[in-house]
């Protein structure tokens, strides 16, 4: 019964994607346009490029930059959140600086990376894990403040400490809300990855696209744009996976209630 | 006979936006050792906020409360709470072993030792079998007795119950209030709950203690010599028990 239903769902939730490729293809099969070429060709390149040629130097670098950047940026910005939300003034100094930060597109960032840390990989590394700090931070910080008085009470008269109020309730309780953050910070990771590839850089899914559409080499700009599709697809859905195992307790009691 | 608690004229004050709130006013009242003792009184009347005190989340604006002699500063040790919202009350993230397990954290148990107390209240609240299930996935009932479990494993001397049973059915409620009976019967522990449920603090106490007024002070203190132990047909149905709850009704209603 849940495998049909999980079935039914994939089904019903392809079609529309089904619909719209088949769409492109009826558009693009007989274009002659240079910058608009054929579906069949875009994949025929994309086979030759991504199974599995380019792989080792286009989409290791950006993956492992990427990954890199934003664990640096969870394993910062949940301990600092969390430690921000539960002290009673430290919120209100930090959080007009962190709102301030954080308003700035994240890309803009790149140049000032580039500048402060010139153009290898530990520069990207940077702007990745400096972008993705900010939804997780704050995430945290409201979730933190947020944590309900009977919960902190019960936890004040069974003589919990402060340390394991902090990290054994308040951080747990946040922890659905914290994931929120996670995952618009994964978002902009992956867009700063390949921001930053923009500029010095020849490796990368970013660098690729870019020097293949400079280059006039179309059909390979379109294999580098399905290929980020398909992986922000793709690592979408491995957080999604991650976050329902890390809070089968909040989805259990969210669907029983 | 010793006392547990000696609550000595005790006052609260709130500042609130529209001036100084009277809560309590001169409070005087002190618990026996191994008593059970319910404080009743109309709604807002600051039942809530003695518990409050009794229990280290605040402190008198005058007066002090002693806990075996010594003044109560923050929340006195051999102390433990069964609150309304259980749902709240319960970490949702932790099974009910861990719910259980995680004030005993605070003490320097074994391993073993912290095993054997968590299925010894577990099996005293009758919910052995549920270790690993998360209390959300338990009926109200089994999660208030997921509450009560988790406060005695820390073996207390003192538990402090605040309307424990208004957030469950009528039957189930008759359930846990003899489970109560039968904890206080198996461990003599001083109990203090907070009820607007007279029936209840009836059947449940050995003195009643009303709170009357704005601010409150103790209005009248009622001993309930009813015998144990006190069945829901027999007790309820005791001429004296009708007596002692018209007596308690008529001081909360202040007539």
């Amino acid at each position: 019964m849940k495998i049909r239903n999980w079935v039914t769902s994939i089904l019903l939730g392809l079609w529309v994607p089904v619909l719209l490729v088949w769409a492109w293809y009826r558009v693009s099969i007989d274009s002659t346009n240079p910058y608009f070429p054929p579906l069949p060709d875009i994949w025929a390149r994309f086979q030759e490029n991504w199974v599995f040629a380019l792989v080792p130097i286009h989409v290791v670098p950006s993956l492992r930059n990427l990954l890199i950047g934003y664990l640096i940026a969870v394993a910062v910005s949940i301990p600092l959140g969390v430690i921000v939300g539960a002290s009673k003034s430290g919120g209100s100094y930090v959080e007009p600086v962190i709102d301030f930060v954080r308003s700035i597109p994240p890309v803009a960032l790149v140049p000032i990376f580039i500048l402060l840390l010139g153009l290898d990989s530990n520069m990207r590394i940077a702007a990745v894990a400096f972008s993705a700090s900010f939804p997780i931070l704050l995430s945290g910080i409201d979730a933190v403040k947020a944590t309900n008085s009977v919960l902190l009470d019960t936890a004040h008269v069974f003589h919990l400490s402060k340390r394991q109020v902090l990290w054994r309730v308040r951080t747990p309780n946040a922890m659905p809300q914290i994931f929120a953050g996670l995952q618009v910070a994964f978002q902009v990771a992956f867009v700063v990855t390949i921001a930053s590839e923009i500029l010095g850089s020849g490796f990368g899914l970013g660098a690729f696209t870019l020097i293949a559409a400079d280059s006039f080499m179309i059909i390979d700009a379109w294999t580098g744009v399905m290929l980020l599709g398909l992986l922000g697809y793709l690592l979408n859905l491995v957080f999604d996976i991650v976050e329902r195992r890390s809070l089968r307790w909040y989805f259990g009691q969210k669907k029983l209630s | 006979m010793t006392i547990a608690i000696s609550i000595d004229s005790v006052s609260m004050d709130y500042k609130t936006d529209s001036g100084i709130k009277h809560v309590l006013d001169t409070v005087s009242y002190d618990v026996t050792d191994g008593h059970f003792v319910s404080i009743v009184g109309p709604s807002g009347v600051g039942k809530t906020t003695l518990l409050r005190l009794l229990t280290g989340l605040a402190t008198p604006t005058g007066g002090e409360i002693l806990v075996r002699g010594s003044k109560l500063s923050g929340a006195p040790q051999g102390l433990a709470v069964v609150l309304q919202d259980y749902t709240r009350s319960l970490m949702p993230w932790l099974t009910v072993e861990k719910n259980i397990g995680l004030p005993l954290k605070t003490q320097k148990l074994s391993k073993a030792e912290v095993k054997l107390r968590i299925s010894d209240s577990l099996e005293e609240v009758g919910l052995t079998g549920n270790e690993k299930v998360y209390p959300w996935q338990l009926s109200g009932g089994m999660q208030q007795r997921v509450s009560i479990a988790r406060a005695l494993a820390v073996r207390p001397s003192i538990l402090v119950m605040d309307e424990p049973f208004a957030s469950v059915d009528a039957q189930t409620r008759f359930d846990l209030e003899d489970l109560v009976l039968k904890v206080r019967a198996d461990f003599g522990i001083t109990t203090v709950m907070v009820t607007h449920d007279i029936d209840e603090a009836v059947y449940l106490s050995d003195e009643v203690v009303v709170l009357h007024g704005s601010p409150a002070k103790v209005s009248e203190v009622v001993t309930v010599d009813l015998p144990f132990p006190r069945s829901q047909v027999a007790t309820r149905n005791d001429p004296k028990f009708a007596e002692l709850r018209t007596r308690i009704y008529e001081k909360v209603r202040g007539i």
